[in-house]
């Protein structure tokens, strides 16, 4: 601010030293000798009341006059100093531009460069806002995604978990089932095997007690009938044994 | 003897042979006729068969007893045929042996062997039976060959087995 405010000081400085620098040499381009040497006349005509004898008088009279009017008219003005009425004109211009500067432009250029201030501080304020809106919302985003990550790896641990106990249990019922199968395999494979032994053991038994009922038939004559017979009376009396 | 039908035939047989005379030798008749006929299943159903004339069963009868029981035996037979009791008759006839038995203090002592027993056997046997449970007995032999040798004693419920049948079972039992 305050560096434009000097900028802003400074451009009507720089006007009035250029007025300086170039008034002088137009005030003197700009008049003749020969008109000078006239109106220089024409003041000691006037100052005479119009006799010109008396002027003509007091030229002869006096040479320091000529010299006088040679030494203003032939004599160049000062490149540099302005005429004092364009020094006065000019500042008064200066002023009045000065002035109304001050009181309008001035403020107008700062009211402008107020609310272009005020803008860019809104901008500024509503980028900060968009910038801090924006760091919210990627740190809930962030903190989304680490809850959704944390999530994700819960789940899998717990899928892993899930996973783990179903396989263990899979495996605990296979080898279960197994050691079933094998038990039923070796009780059946048991009893199959005592199976085959009675029914070898009742076959054998059959074969070898049909061969003895022939044996025992074929040797049962009305002889041993009778002794058999005798045998069984006397066991029942209980003389034999 | 529970069946109080079975009961009354054989009070009846058994009354008719003892108003006839000896009821043990109608007794001794009517029991291997009943033996026979638990042996033999044609000759029940044929004696069963009420599509067969009466005469013509009673002809059965006659030609099977007629030369080897007593007239009593024989009529006997044909009465409980010709009433239609030809399947109760075996149980008929054991409950008159029963009976009869009974009138003379004793207990029927059923002997099942392969051959028949002699007088003497029978005597040695029903003594031997005294002797070992002290009840006076009537031997009746069944004739069964599956017994094959020995004898099998049915007094009431008790049996007394001295088979070879036995034996063989007691041996074919060790090889299990």
């Amino acid at each position: 601010m305050t560096n434009r405010r000097n900028r802003l000081l400074a451009a009507p400085l720089l006007a009035l030293l250029a007025l300086l620098a170039f008034a002088g040499p137009a005030a003197a381009s700009g008049e003749s000798v020969g008109s000078c040497m006239a109106e220089k006349l024409e003041e000691l005509i006037e100052e005479s009341h119009g006799d010109l004898d008396e002027v003509l008088h007091e030229l002869h009279v006096d040479t320091s006059i000529g010299d006088h009017f040679e030494k203003k008219c032939v004599e160049a003005p000062s490149p540099i100093l302005p005429e004092t009425n364009e020094i006065i004109w000019g500042g008064a211009a200066f002023l009045i531009l000065f002035v109304l500067m001050v009181k309008k432009g001035f403020p107008a250029v700062k009211g402008a460069m107020d609310a272009r201030a005020e803008k860019i501080r809104s901008d500024l304020d509503a980028a900060e806002q968009a910038r801090v809106d924006a760091q919210s919302v990627q740190s809930d985003y962030e903190a989304r995604l680490a809850d959704a990550k944390t999530e994700a790896s819960r789940l899998i641990d717990e899928g892993r978990a899930d996973a783990d106990q179903v396989r263990t249990g899979l495996i605990t019922q296979a080898e279960a089932d197994a050691a079933g199968i094998r038990e039923r395999a070796a009780s059946e494979s048991a009893a199959a095997k005592a199976q085959a032994i009675a029914d070898l053991r009742s076959e054998v038994a059959g074969i070898a007690l049909g061969a003895a009922e022939r044996v025992v038939q074929a040797s049962l004559d009305a002889e041993v009938q009778g002794r058999l017979i005798d045998a069984y009376i006397d066991e029942v009396a209980g003389t034999d044994g | 003897m529970a069946d109080p039908m079975v009961a009354g035939y054989a009070e009846a047989l058994f009354a008719v042979a003892a108003a006839e005379g000896d009821p043990s030798v109608v007794e001794d008749e009517l029991f291997r006729f009943a033996q026979a006929l638990r042996s033999d299943d044609s000759l029940g159903s044929t004696l069963a068969d009420t599509g067969l004339p009466l005469a013509r069963r009673l002809q059965v009868i006659e030609d099977l007893l007629g030369s080897r029981a007593s007239a009593v035996s024989t009529a006997l037979v044909s009465m409980v045929v010709g009433a239609g009791r030809t399947a109760e008759l075996p149980a008929i006839v054991d409950a008159m042996v029963e009976r009869g038995a009974a009138s003379r203090n004793k207990t029927v002592a059923t002997v099942r062997s392969a051959v028949d027993l002699t007088a003497d056997q029978s005597e040695r046997l029903a003594a031997a039976i005294n002797t070992r449970t002290g009840r006076d007995v009537e031997v009746r032999v069944v004739i069964d060959p599956s017994v094959l040798g020995g004898v099998v004693t049915e007094i009431g419920d008790d049996i007394i087995d001295g088979s070879v049948r036995r034996r063989l079972n007691q041996l074919r039992e060790s090889f299990r």
